[in-house]
């Protein structure tokens, strides 16, 4: 999952390997050093794994990401290919491809940052404990586990670059869909659609209502739009503005607009402010604007019983009434 | 910076007394904060009971001040002030940015223009809706504007 998506959304600063390199003084004579070392890491590298896994099935907080046996032997082999690979004496795209990977993955099955980087901790001892006991001249395991720390503080970087993109996405996400739910388009009757705008228009909201808006006119062949903003809590001059740019297009499509859900209040509001919206039909009241729009599309609401008796409404001739 | 004052209407000006009952400072620093500074406009005239159309009249006058200052003068923050004069409860809210300045006065609060190709009602419209009306502006050094809003009877 991570591989292309993640990565598209990641800036350029996440490849920028020089820069991140530099920032942690990871020179290539520190992974030459830990190139010569991969022997012994093989040598270990069962016990090594062992033994991280220790600590995390030991506690409960990361005890509950395995739940069976089958996933312990499956992340024990990618931990296995983790310790190898930092031995391999290179960092490249595929490296940083890698740590990225880890990081929206713990993020995905919400293991938090706190969790992976408390279990590094252990990590870094158990490596410590092997390059002391495996190089036998301590200045120069010393000087490895120091290059070693340096490999390891710059995957940690990526890692949480990585959460935290992966979160931003999922952020977005929700926020995509919200607006989606935000702006339901109803059909009223065929012909008539409703838009009832709800809450707050900000300029991204005002951009996906009027695509929103449009489409679904062209796809109903709708020839009445009625604007409903009984529930947006302020109408100033955005508001007005989104609601005259939505008309104007609506008229290209050659779709009538009707305003309505204005209250007292806003309507001397918009007087005094200035906004001219009387080239709009406009209806105080949302039941008052349907039966206008049906009116334009030659319909019109009566009473049960009477004429043929069906509940709703009648084929008026030629748009009666009040248009 | 050399202030331009504008008029108020109605000769609504303070009595000398006016005592602060509160103060508030909110940033605008996003398109998202404008919500929030009206949403404050709306609850505090609620609180001192103002009436729909004054509560609507101040919250508007507040959503097109903090736009303005976030389109036009790049961000800055608002000051939403709970008056009492002795007999009556306003609110000041204080809009102040950094940006550009507005270049004509007259032009900009005459109504109609705007220099992003909006309705160009935002300002006119704001000090027809409150009481008093200050703004201050200085090409290159920034733009205050003031509305005070009192509570009728
Ligand atoms: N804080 C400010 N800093 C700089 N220029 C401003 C500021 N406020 C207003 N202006 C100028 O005054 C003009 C008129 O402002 P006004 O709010 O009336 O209209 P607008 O913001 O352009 O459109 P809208 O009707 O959507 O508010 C603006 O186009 C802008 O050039
Ligand atoms: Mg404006």
């Amino acid at each position: 999952m991570a591989g292309s998506e993640t990565r598209d959304r990641l800036t350029a600063d996440v490849y920028d390997i020089p820069r991140r390199r530099a920032f942690v003084e990871l020179g290539d004579d520190d992974l030459a050093r830990l190139a010569a070392l991969r022997p012994l890491a093989e040598a270990h590298i069962d016990r090594l794994v062992d033994d991280f896994y220790e600590l995390l099935l030991g506690q409960p907080d990361t005890r509950r990401f395995f739940p069976d046996a089958h996933v312990i032997e499956r992340v024990k082999r990618s931990q296995r290919a983790y310790f190898l690979g930092l031995f391999d004496g290179k960092v490249d795209e595929a490296y940083v491809d890698d740590r990225l990977r880890v990081g929206a993955v713990h993020e995905r099955i919400g293991l938090a940052p706190k969790w992976y980087l408390g279990a590094y901790r252990r990590q870094l001892r158990l490596l410590l404990d092997l390059l002391f006991s495996g190089v036998p001249d301590p200045v120069e395991a010393r000087a490895a586990f120091a290059s070693l720390q340096k490999l390891v503080f710059f995957d940690m970087t990526l890692a949480i670059d990585a959460y935290i993109v992966a979160r931003d996405d999922a952020l977005e996400r929700h926020q995509t869909a919200l607006r989606e739910l935000s702006t339901p388009v109803i059909r009223v009757h065929h012909g008539v659609l409703l838009l009832p705008l709800v809450g707050t228009v900000d300029s991204l909201r005002a951009e996906q209502v009027m695509d929103t808006v449009l489409v679904r006119i062209v796809e109903e062949q709708a020839r009445v739009l009625i604007l409903d903003i009984a529930g947006v809590p302020v109408v100033d001059t955005r508001v007005a503005e989104h609601l005259l740019q939505t008309t104007q297009a609506v008229r290209l499509l050659g779709c009538e607009a009707i305003l309505t859900g204005i209250s007292a209040h806003v309507a001397r509001t918009l007087v005094q402010l200035g906004v001219e919206i009387a080239t709009m039909p406009t209806r105080a009241r949302l039941a008052e604007g349907i039966e206008l729009a049906l009116a334009i599309v030659g319909k019109r609401i009566a009473p049960a019983g009477a004429g043929a008796g069906s509940a709703a409404e009648h084929a008026g001739p030629d748009g009666a009434g009040r248009a | 910076m050399r202030p331009v004052e504008v008029g108020h209407r109605g000769g609504e000006r303070a009595p000398r007394s006016t005592r602060l009952l509160g103060r508030h400072e909110l940033p605008i620093a996003c398109e998202a904060d404008i919500v929030l500074v009206r949403r404050k406009a709306r609850s505090l005239a609620q609180a001192y009971g103002f009436d729909a159309f004054a509560t609507a009249a101040i919250t508007t006058a507040a959503s097109e001040l903090a736009r303005n200052c976030w389109v036009h003068g790049g961000g800055g923050a608002a000051v939403v002030e709970e008056l009492y004069d002795g007999t009556r409860h306003g609110l000041a809210m204080e809009f102040r940015d950094t940006g550009p300045g507005i270049g004509d006065v007259e032009w900009a609060l005459a109504g109609g223009h705007s220099t992003t190709r909006s309705l160009g009602l935002g300002l006119s419209g704001s000090r027809r809706l409150v009481d008093e009306f200050a703004l201050e502006t200085a090409r290159g050094e920034g733009t205050t504007v003031r509305i005070v809003k009192w509570k009728r009877f």
